[in-house]
Formats: C-alpha cells, structure tokens, sequence
C-alpha cells in the first residue's frame, strides 16, 4: 500500500490520496448533513399520507400552508425573543461572574467550579428540576415568595411570564459554559499586558473596560455566535416545562417544526420541512450578520 | 420460494411475477401478506418450528418489569415462542417509530397503540383485525373481554385490537382535608357543582396565601372527552366516528366549554390552582397534600398510595358529571395491542396471537393488574380489593357500552385533544383574581374549528 502511494506520488496520485483521508469526514457529512438537506427540500414540496410518506408533489403549496397559519409568526417573534432573553443575559451574566471571579477573593476557585457546574447537567435533569421549582402549588419558587409575603406567581402558567421562566433556566444551564470559557480567555491574556496598564494606573472597572473585554473579544464573539445557534435550536426545556404553552405562549419555531413532524400523532413533513428551511435561513442570516457587522470588533491577537 | 415453472416467452411475466412476490416480503409459508379488512388470521398449525418475535410497548419502570415478567411467563409454557418486549418510548413516540417502521417495511408483529391511535391503526392497513382470530379460534370474547373496554376498540361491530392496558377516570380526594372541613368522604361530590361548592370550603389561607387548595386537575383534553361521554355526547360526528369517518369534532359547545367556564371561575376565585397542561405538575402538586380535590386516571393510584402514606388519607370517587342529569359514563383509556400481516410469516402472527391470548387470561391479568394498577381487562381476572381502586371497577361495570362511552374514533385523534387543551389554556387564567385569555364558550369553538383542516387532509388521506 504504502509502495504504491510513493510511486504514484505525482498531483494526481496526491489528490487521490487526500480524498482517501477526507472519506471518512465526507461520508458522514454526507450521511448526517447533505443527505437531510437534500430530503428537507424534497420533502418540503411534498404532501405526505397518513403514514408520513411523500405522496404527491404540491409545490409552493406547504409554504403557503406554512405562512398562512398565525402560530407560525407567532413561533417566530417567540423564537426571536427567546434569543434575545437567553444570549444576552447568558453572555453578560457570564462575563459578570468571571470578572468578579479575576477580583481575588478568596475561594475563588471554589466559586468558578459552583458556577461552571451547571454545564455538567444534561438539559432533561435540568428541566425536570425546574419543573419542580416552578410548580405554581408546591414549587420552591412559590415558597421563597411566600416568606417574602408575595403570592403564588403562574411560573409557566402565565403566558406572559412562561418565556422568561424557560430563559431564565436556559441562562442557568449556558452559564457554566460561558464561565469556563470566558475564564480561560482571561487567563490566557498576557500578564505583561495587565501589568503595563496598572503601571499606567488603570484598576477596576477601567481595567476591565479597557483591557479585559477587549482582550476577551474573541471569546466574547465565539460566545454570541454559539449561543444564538443554541437558543434557536433549543427544545429540551420547552417540550418537558411546558409542551409550548400555554397558548402557544413558548413555542419556538424548532418546537413548531416538532409539532407538524412528531408530535400528537402528526406527520406532516412536508410543512415541517418547509419550516426547517426557514430555520436554517434564519441560522444563516444570524450567523453573517454576526460574522459580517461584530467580528470586525474582535480584537484577535 | 420456488420460482413458477414457465414457458420461456412467459418467463418474463414469472420473474416479475416472483420479484414482486419477494419484494413485498412474502414468507414461504403461503401466509397472506395484507393488511386491513382482508387480512386472515393463520390457525394454530402456522407455527412448525421456534419462532421469535418483537413486541413494541411502551410501558416504563415498574410497568416494563411487568411487560418483561409477561413474556417470561409466557416462554414457559409455550417453548417454541420467544416474544422480545422493546420499549419504544412513550405513546407519542411509538407512533412516530411505527410509522418509520411501515416506511422501511419492518414492523413489528406485535405492537402496542395508544386508544387514541385507533383509528389510525385501522386505516393504515397493516394489520389482522383481531377478530379474525377470535373467530379463527372460537375465542370466548364476551367472557374474556370487558365489554366497556372493548367497546373502544370496535369498529363497526368487530373488535380491530386487543385491549391491554386499560384506565379509568377518577375524583382523588385527600380525606383528612375534607373531614376538617366538615365534610363526608363517603358522600363525595358527584357533579362539577359540588366539587365547585367543595372546593370553596376547602380552600384554606393563612394570611394572603392560600395553604391548600379545593381542587387542582391538569389542563388535559383527556377530561373534556370524559366529561362529553359523561353527558352522553358524541366527541365527534358521525357516531362518534363510528358509523364512517369523522368531519368535524363536538367540544366547541357542551361539556366543553362548560368544563372551561368552571374551571377558569374556581381559579380565578382562587379555590383552585393551575398547574398547565403537564401532568406531572398536576401530579406532584396532588402529591404533596396541599390540594383537596383532584382529577386524575386510575393509573396514578399507585403513585398517590405511596405518596399519601403517613401523610394524608387517600380516597377515590366516581369521575364527576357535568351536572345531575347526566346519563353518560366514562370512557376507558390506556392502549391496546394489535398484531401486523404486511410484511410478517404466518408463523410470526400466530405467535403474536398466541402471546396477546396468553395475556387475556385471568392469571396474568390479575398479575398484570396487580403490578401496575391498570384495569383488569379480562372480567374474570381478581382485581386487587384496595376500595380506592374498586371504584373504578364498580364504575366501569355500571354502565352500558354506547356510542358515547366508547370514544371518538379520529385520524386526528391526539391533535384534536391538544385542540381542546389549548382552548382550556385559553379559557382557565393563571391564577387567582386573573381574568382568562378569552371567553371559555369562545376558547373551546376556536379549540374546535382549528381541527377542522387536520380532519379534512385526513379524511382526503385516507380517500372518502
């Protein structure tokens, strides 16, 4: 084997030899990524029988389906705010503890593995944890109010209320994430540089404004990008605290989607699919606007 | 598979002939491959040598230990069948993974769907309609099976799957609650009025928060189909969907939004706690002793026994009525099990008709009642003597099988009791002093018309 390759060893034996190296990447790619996309799009001009089989080709038909049902608009401002409640907080609350974590205090170490700790839960435990705290009757949120003399709040009953509450439990899942790799961007930044700007008399919040979080901008960006995708993929948390509701109140475009594909005995995957595609265009117009308007702020060293 | 002995022009047809044979995964047995109303159920002789099959459940914990006991037992005395029990998730679930199963054409000879799953079972033209084995076999169906539960089951006149794991609807009450508040347990309150009227008394605040709420029941469509049957009313048209498909469905008026109105009023008094639509919230809140009075079905019994030891006494009555004049019942849920023809051997049916009788007897019945708190579906099985639980019984026994007791029989079936989840959504606030989203009357028409174009794809689906 090794022979022959050597012997062949011009631009073409070369090339070949690369594809054999990229084989196993490709297959999977095309297995796990080319081969759904491409069904998406087929199956999103599709009507579908009972079983879930494609059965007659309708065109436009599905996305006239699609755009024609309120609930879809409305999983869309939903998913738009729920991105919005998660990425901010989660990215901000993050950069918050660590610098305050960088500000010597004793403990420190015990304190960043507390915060980092959550990463360690998969979404379900965390989910059905919450489910318990949020128990509008018997929960623990209900009971810390109680002593404060506030009365039971409909945690995930209340249709304005049910997104924060899922947000607030997604911000306390990404925290740890954040935190850890929020930390190891600052412990990576240059001691010299620190030291030259307290030489200069920078300390506190100067410090950090100036030195810190530009430094950490690479991070920072990686944070923003990885988040957004997370938020608009999430499902876990929404489909065990409250199956999309109530009212419709939590139903994210990605629950949408499971809804007309999956759930209640549905299998219209011709809809689900043409929601998917606006999914996917929605990931790709966050992501370049991301890569196209913050990235030229990151300060890579 | 011998390929038919052919003059050479006529060989071609023959191939052909034998490729599609083999493509549609003929077994060499002559058994016939179809599915639906003309499927036949192979005799006793079908099974020549050992033969393993798979059954698709979706029973959990306690209840997959069960399932697996079942299949055990059923090895001893039946060696030359091996029934394999796989968990295929949860009700939900196992009609997506049997619907990817038609579409790669591996179904399971043996699997078990959800009651609201019925009606899609039977037009998906992939099994032996259980009563051709009951015929096959002179099988003693009125002996063997409740009519109550079978009723659900049926489909115009003959029964399409066996009922297995059976459930009921129940008022649970926390005794010590009721009797300090001057109440009898043993005269429980039989409409929704009552438990209204109850609830109030039940209510106890200490200060500005309330300690223990009258009445909590989950936001489940489940209810509204029961308090319909209750008032002996068709869920959907068409007789339930039993007399042909379906076209619209009924809790837009009614017990509907009667149900809604109620229950929106006794949370915004504040006698009554929403806990949304999950039930594991609902559950655990039960659980806990702070709620009076409670809707859940029999399977939850178990649960609530443990739960309440040492910390409240359990009691259970018959599911409420709308309001006195009544003259319904109950309709029973839980799954069944039905067996495929497309694409399995004779042998593979018999096997699983085999273990599905095996599972109706009384023995098993009583231990598969016993282990996990469903209704036992065979009449002759002894029933566990926990009173709780034999208000059930006495429940069920009661009444007589009607159109409206046994059930809508609906392609949509699961969505259309989201449907009427979302309308209660609507209708019931969040908590106490909170007005609700929308009129109850309004909440459940809305509910109701949304399922209209679900039915209508279905119904041209499946081309009527």
């Amino acid at each position: 084997m090794r022979a022959r390759t050597i012997r062949r060893r011009g631009p073409t034996g070369e090339h070949r030899l690369s594809l054999l190296f990229l084989a196993p990447s490709l297959i999977i790619f095309t297995i796990f990524v080319f081969y759904p996309l491409g069904r998406t799009f087929y199956l999103s001009t599709m009507g579908t029988d009972i079983i879930g089989r494609a059965n007659k080709f309708v065109g436009l038909d599905n996305f006239a389906a699609m755009f024609g049902d309120p609930g879809f608009f409305k999983a869309l401002g939903t998913t738009a705010l729920f991105v919005l409640f998660t990425v901010v907080p989660g990215v901000v609350g993050g950069l918050a503890v660590v610098l305050l974590l960088e500000s010597r205090i004793r403990g420190q170490r015990m304190f960043r593995t507390v915060f980092a700790l959550p990463f360690a839960f998969s979404v379900a435990t965390a989910s059905v944890i919450f489910a318990l705290i949020y128990n509008p009757a018997v929960g623990m949120a209900n009971g810390v109010l109680s002593h404060l003399g506030v009365d039971r709040i409909g945690w995930l009953t209340e249709p304005d209320l049910a997104l924060i509450s899922i947000s607030i439990t997604t911000v306390w899942m990404t925290l740890g994430y954040n935190v850890l790799v929020l930390s190891a961007g600052v412990g990576a930044i240059p001691v010299e540089v620190v030291e030259a700007a307290r030489l200069d008399g920078a300390t506190g919040w100067r410090l950090h404004g100036r030195i810190t979080v530009p430094m950490l901008s690479p991070q920072l960006f990686f944070l923003i990008v990885i988040s957004t995708i997370h938020a608009l993929q999430s499902f876990g948390q929404i489909h065990i605290l409250t199956k999309g509701g109530p009212d419709g109140a939590t139903s994210t475009l990605v629950y949408w989607i499971y809804e007309k594909a999956f759930s209640y005995g549905s299998s219209d995957f011709g809809t689900a699919s043409a929601a998917a595609i606006v999914l996917l265009v929605v990931v790709l117009v966050c992501t370049g606007i991301q890569f196209g308007v913050l990235e030229r702020r990151v300060h890579y060293r | 598979m011998a390929l038919p002995r052919s003059r050479r022009t006529r060989g071609g047809l023959a191939v052909a002939a034998a490729l599609s044979l083999a493509l549609t995964g003929c077994g060499g047995d002559g058994g016939s491959d179809v599915g639906g109303q003309d499927a036949t159920a192979p005799g006793a002789d079908a099974i020549t040598e050992p033969v393993t099959i798979e059954f698709w459940h979706s029973m959990k914990e306690k209840n997959e230990l069960a399932v697996k006991a079942l299949a055990d037992d059923f090895r001893k005395v039946n060696d030359k069948i091996t029934v394999k029990p796989v968990f295929k998730g949860d009700y939900d679930q196992m009609v997506v993974a049997y619907k990817q199963a038609i579409q790669q054409e591996a179904t399971p000879p043996l699997v078990q769907i959800y009651d609201i799953g019925s009606r899609f079972m039977y037009d998906a033209q992939q099994v032996v309609p259980m009563y051709k084995f009951i015929e096959q076999d002179k099988f003693d169906q009125s002996a063997n099976i409740e009519p109550n539960i079978a009723s659900y089951y049926t489909i115009k006149g003959k029964l399409w799957s066996m009922p297995f794991n059976s459930s009921a609807p129940l008022l649970y009450m926390n005794a010590d609650a009721v009797r300090k508040a001057g109440l009898d347990p043993d005269k429980p309150p039989a409409t929704l009025d009552e438990i209204g009227e109850w609830a109030k008394k039940l209510t106890v605040k200490d200060g500005g928060t309330v300690t223990q709420f009258g009445f909590n029941a989950a936001l489940y469509g489940w209810f509204v189909e029961q308090l319909t049957a209750q008032d002996n009313a068709e869920y959907c048209d068409n007789g339930n969907g039993r007399n042909g498909l379906a076209t619209k469905v009924n809790f837009g008026t009614g017990a509907g939004p009667k149900f809604a109105q109620w229950l929106g009023d006794l949370v915004k008094q504040g006698y009554a706690t929403n806990t949304g639509r999950p039930t594991d919230q609902a559950q655990n809140a039960f659980k806990t002793g702070t709620i009076a009075l409670h809707l859940e079905s029999t399977s939850a019994l178990g649960g609530y026994t443990a739960a309440a030891k040492d910390k409240f006494e359990l009691r259970t009555a018959p599911f409420p009525k709308p309001s006195a004049s009544s003259g319904g019942g109950t309709i029973i849920g839980g799954a069944s099990l039905w067996i495929n023809a497309a694409g399995h051997t004779d042998a593979e049916k018999r096997a699983a008709w085999e273990f599905v009788k095996f599972a109706n007897t009384p023995e098993q019945q009583a231990k598969w009642h016993a282990a996990t708190g469903y209704v036992p579906v065979n009449p002759q099985a002894k029933s566990n003597d926990d009173p709780n639980f034999q208000v059930a019984v006495t429940q069920l026994r009661a009444q007589q099988p009607s159109p409206a007791t046994s059930g809508c029989l609906l392609g949509v079936m699961p969505e259309a009791r989201k449907g009427a989840e979302v309308g209660l959504e609507q209708a019931v606030p969040a908590g106490a002093g909170q007005e609700p989203r929308m009129p109850a009357e309004q909440a459940m028409q809305n509910a109701a018309a949304t399922l209209q174009s679900p039915i209508q794809k279905y119904n041209a689906n499946v081309g009527q």
